[in-house]
């Protein structure tokens, strides 16, 4: 008997995502924190400024950045918790579909909390955004989920035996969003605003891509070692 | 089916096993007893692949580690103290995620026959959660023989368990083990002694005797496992 790496790696992203379903733990507690920060920011930002469009990009990507962190703090806490971490590592399952799983499963939280996170961002902070800016941000979203899911899922797995994963995540995790919170940020408010500005928007879709796929290189070339060693 | 050699490993400078041999043919069940610290559970963690030895060589079915690790690992069936199933997922949901791991086909059927061998099909699509320990035990089983496996390690799989819950575990280890190479870690010398064929003792990171089962009676077992800790 040998399983295909495709049915190994749907198994895997549907135990998640039907962990997920029963306990709510993860994506409610993303999407609170990232609605409470919201709202923070627009009685501190928002109210001072009879236009915020020019920050509302970095505000969106930075409360998704930290939403990012809380939800790549709760990846591997079930087999952790529970003790199913020997009966999942034992199993035949190359360590690459591993983290492929982690990283589709942090791609989708990240998109269920955007399809929250941008529109009140646009309400709260931008003047006059476009259907077709709208549009591209969604894009961008794509693009930048990546960026954040593929080393979120890899500090995830490298903190899974660490006493102090609490504090090694965030530490380690938000340096390495910034180039991706501020070229997710930058492409924000290059279609945001009142005129869509394609060409600084694909430069940043462009930037975001690359990060992702040094982020892929990266796990690509650790990821075996990561769980095994 | 199972032989290692030389195998040495430490925790934090502390050496658990020192240059370890154990060889284990094709359908024998050798039960593998010692004193706490001693290196039973490092020994079926490092040949269940889940620890990487300093020392030593390790080769399951003739697959050798490092290389041979995933194949060893499909031909493996492992339980430890914990039933390592899903609480939130139910019995049918945790063995078709197992199932679906290890390749398993014709899938609904062996989760339905799994299920129905320890006695949990009616409790298919309840959460874990709601079980006793004992009843995810069970489960925890189902799910280590769920893909036929050739070899079963078994670390202290009677933990935590009541006197009915444990002979109920032996019936089912037994009937789940028929046919498979067996290697259990256990502070019981009585069920080594009647669910095995062999009763290694390790201590000190090393084999300190090696008897079969039959030729020992409990008494007999005990005053050696007493003298060699002394």
């Amino acid at each position: 008997m040998s399983a295909s790496r495709g049915r190994q790696l749907r198994a895997l992203v549907r135990k998640d995502l039907q962990l997920e379903a029963r306990t709510r733990e993860t994506v409610t507690a993303m999407a609170l924190f990232a609605l409470v920060a919201m709202v923070v920011f627009q009685f501190a930002v928002g109210q001072r400024s009879d236009d915020a469009t020019g920050v509302a990009g970095g505000i969106i990507w930075a409360t998704i950045a930290l939403a990012a962190v809380l939800g790549v703090g709760r990846t591997w806490v079930p087999e952790r918790e529970q003790r199913v971490l020997h009966g999942v590592l034992v199993a035949p399952v190359p360590r690459l579909v591993m983290l492929i799983a982690r990283v589709i499963v942090l791609w989708l939280f990240l998109l269920a909390i955007e399809v929250l996170i941008v529109p009140l961002g646009v309400v709260f902070f931008v003047h006059d955004a476009s259907p077709e800016g709208l549009a591209l941000v969604a894009g961008l979203c794509a693009v930048a989920n990546l960026a954040i899911a593929v080393p979120g899922a890899l500090l995830a797995s490298m903190s899974v035996f660490s006493r102090a994963r609490e504090l090694v995540i965030p530490v380690l995790l938000l340096p390495a969003l910034v180039p991706v919170v501020i070229a997710a940020a930058g492409g924000t408010h290059a279609v945001l605003g009142p005129e869509v500005q394609m060409a600084e928007f694909l430069g940043y879709c462009r930037f975001l891509a690359v990060c992702a796929a040094v982020f892929c290189l990266v796990a690509y070339a650790t990821f075996d070692h990561v769980l095994d060693d | 089916m199972v032989r290692v050699r030389g195998l040495g490993h430490a925790f934090a400078g502390r050496r658990v096993l020192a240059g370890l041999d154990l060889d284990v043919p094709a359908g024998q069940r050798v039960a593998v007893v010692g004193p706490n610290g001693a290196g039973k559970s490092t020994l079926l963690s490092i040949v269940a692949t889940l620890l990487t030895p300093r020392e030593g060589t390790v080769e399951v079915d003739g697959a050798r580690y490092p290389d041979g690790v995933r194949d060893a690992r499909a031909r493996i069936g492992y339980l430890g103290h914990d039933p390592q199933v899903y609480l939130d997922l139910t019995p049918a949901q945790n063995l078709r995620l197992f199932g679906d791991l290890y390749g398993v086909t014709g899938l609904a059927a062996r989760i339905h026959d799994a299920l129905a061998a320890v006695g949990l099909l009616a409790r298919a699509h309840d959460p874990v959660r709601t079980f006793s320990r004992g009843m995810a035990q069970r489960l925890g089983i189902a799910r280590m023989g769920l893909h036929d496996p050739g070899l079963l390690l078994l670390d202290e799989p009677y933990t935590g368990l009541d006197a009915d819950g444990s002979r109920l575990l032996d019936g089912v280890v037994a009937a789940t083990s028929r046919d498979a190479t067996v290697v259990m870690v256990t502070h019981d010398l009585d069920r080594a002694r009647t669910l095995c064929d062999r009763v290694v003792m390790i201590h000190r990171g090393r084999v300190a005797w090696d008897v079969p089962a039959g030729d020992v009676d409990l008494p007999a077992l005990a005053a050696r496992y007493e003298q060699a800790t002394r």
